[in-house]
């Protein structure tokens, strides 16, 4: 049972969409995979699409966290989207604030944002 | 309506199912999106402490209904080392185990009850209430 | 009987301060008072025990009137002296035997204001209820103003309850209404202290995390004061003192200004 989390690439970003419930496996070969996969490609973007998960706890909450500060030592920005209102939610509550995390409300916001971003 | 159902953990996979039950037993009871998000978090904070730290454990889950309310209550017990210092697990930020340190903290402000009971080198019993608004 | 609620009428209407008598209709008054002196009586004549269905619809119409529990107390009080009263003077009672009677006129009243304050209490709370959720409903709209910019204005006291309705009203707007900022404004909130700053911190944390941004507007010279003295940090969001300097930040946000137009 240990299923991978497709990373699809589109120009210079990396597009992430998380389908289901993440186990900690998945979210562990996930993120190796993500940074392998960045640097074969020294894409500058990545997106992770959220939208259909409906909770994180405080684990898969570090994974990406994780994901992001060691993206962004590879000198790529990442942009996180879809986020669920529930899942925000629980997420403050647990104290969770993902500082520094640039967020959308979906992919196409996320992906302008990025290419703002990347612009700059 | 005394309905209890209850995972034993002992590997990741049982945090899974244990959640799986918990979202399932919330969304019967009637609670909403961030309710069974706050439930299912929770009832993830709660195994994976029993898996890190005790190593095996379990999860028990009962419906509840009192003065007109319905609620849902989570058992998580283990027979590990129990808890040294009560105070500096249930505050943000600390950690044992390289995480974030938001488990326990976290899960008291997720829940509407939230109740520990611990001794060292016998084990941990924490049971944690959340009411239909 | 007819002799009684007249007296009782006249009575109450002396009693100060309850404005029921004065401002509705004789009819509404004449109707109450006859439902009224049904209920007292009704122990007696039937049976020994109080109508229960008479009662809560007693009690909810004097809810609804907003008689106070005094005034009802009173109203019971009268009631029965005007009773004791007439009997006296039609001789029914003699004085001789006037321990007996009393022993009886207790078993009746206190039974009877029991149930009565009791039915009033249950249907008061009702009351209160129905208003909070009336006002959990009013309370947190977020109010779509222009592509991309929704205002969500908030009134009166944040408690713990509220403030968690007002962050899932305010996420689950913005997911709907692809708000990119939101404007919190709390020139309606009387009162900020650290507890309802915590819950404004999280409710704009909660918005960013799920991609868009919370600006707080509405900031009085007060507010402003209480929030430095309490040493509340807020320095991560945008504020602005009015909604229409935060609206116009929004505008700049979007990538958009108002101009004015030439008049045609």
């Amino acid at each position: 049972m240990n299923m991978r989390i497709p990373i699809l690439k589109l120009g210079e970003t990396l597009i992430v969409s998380i389908q289901w419930e993440l186990d900690d496996q998945t979210a562990i070969q996930f993120q190796e995979d993500l940074l392998n996969k960045m640097h074969a490609t020294t894409a500058r973007g990545v997106l992770i699409d959220l939208t259909p998960i409906d909770f994180i706890d405080s684990f898969i909450a570090k994974v990406l966290g994780d994901v992001i500060n060691m993206s962004r030592l590879m000198g790529a920005k990442v942009v996180i989207t879809g986020i669920q209102p529930a899942v925000a939610i629980t997420l403050i509550e647990l104290g969770i604030r993902l500082e520094n995390v640039m967020t959308a409300l979906d992919l196409e916001n996320g992906l302008d944002k990025l290419h703002k971003e990347l612009e700059d | 309506m005394d309905y209890r159902s209850s995972v034993e953990i002992y590997t990741e996979w049982d945090i899974v199912a244990a959640r799986q039950l918990g979202r399932n037993e919330a969304r019967k009871i009637g609670f909403g999106t961030v309710d069974q998000a706050r439930i299912t978090t929770a009832i993830s904070e709660l195994a994976r402490n029993i898996y890190l730290y005790a190593g095996k454990g379990k999860i028990e889950i009962e419906r509840l209904y009192e003065n007109g309310v319905f609620g849902i209550l989570i058992i998580a017990s283990d027979q590990g080392p129990g808890i040294a210092d009560m105070r500096k697990v249930m505050s943000d930020g600390f950690t044992t185990s390289g995480g974030l340190g938001a488990g326990m903290p976290g899960v008291r402000r997720l829940m509407d009850e939230f109740n520990v009971e611990s001794e060292l080198n016998v084990g941990t019993t924490i049971t944690a209430v959340k009411w239909l608004r | 009987m007819d002799e009684i609620i007249d007296q009782w009428q006249e009575q109450m209407q002396e009693e100060k301060g309850e404005l029921f008598f004065q401002y509705m209709s004789s009819e509404v008054v004449d109707k109450t008072s006859r439902q009224f002196a049904e209920l007292m009586t009704s122990n007696l004549l039937e049976s020994e025990t109080i109508n229960e269905e008479k009662l809560t619809d007693f009690a909810e119409k004097v809810v609804r009137f907003s008689w106070s529990i005094k005034f009802v107390n009173k109203a019971i009080d009268r009631f029965g002296q005007i009773a004791f009263n007439i009997l006296i003077e039609e001789k029914v009672i003699h004085t001789s035997e006037i321990k007996a009677y009393m022993d009886i006129y207790f078993e009746w009243i206190n039974p009877l204001r029991d149930s009565i304050v009791e039915a009033y209490s249950i249907e008061w709370e009702r009351t209160v209820n129905l208003q909070k959720i009336a006002l959990q409903e009013l309370s947190a709209s977020l109010i779509p103003v222009f592509e991309k910019i929704s205002v969500m204005p908030l009134v009166g006291t944040i408690d713990t309850e509220r403030a968690k309705l007002i962050m899932e009203n305010l996420l689950e707007g913005v997911v709907k209404q692809r708000s990119e900022v939101v404007l919190l404004d709390i020139t309606g909130v009387p009162v900020v202290d650290t507890m309802v700053a915590h819950h404004i911190i999280q409710a704009a944390d909660a918005v960013r995390l799920i991609g868009a941004k919370c600006m707080l507007v509405g900031i009085r010279p007060e507010i402003a004061q209480t929030i430095v003295t309490l040493g509340i940090d807020l320095n991560d969001f945008t504020t602005t003192s009015t909604l229409q300097r935060g609206m116009q930040e929004a505008l700049k946000l979007t990538n958009r200004k108002i101009v004015e137009g030439e008049s045609l």
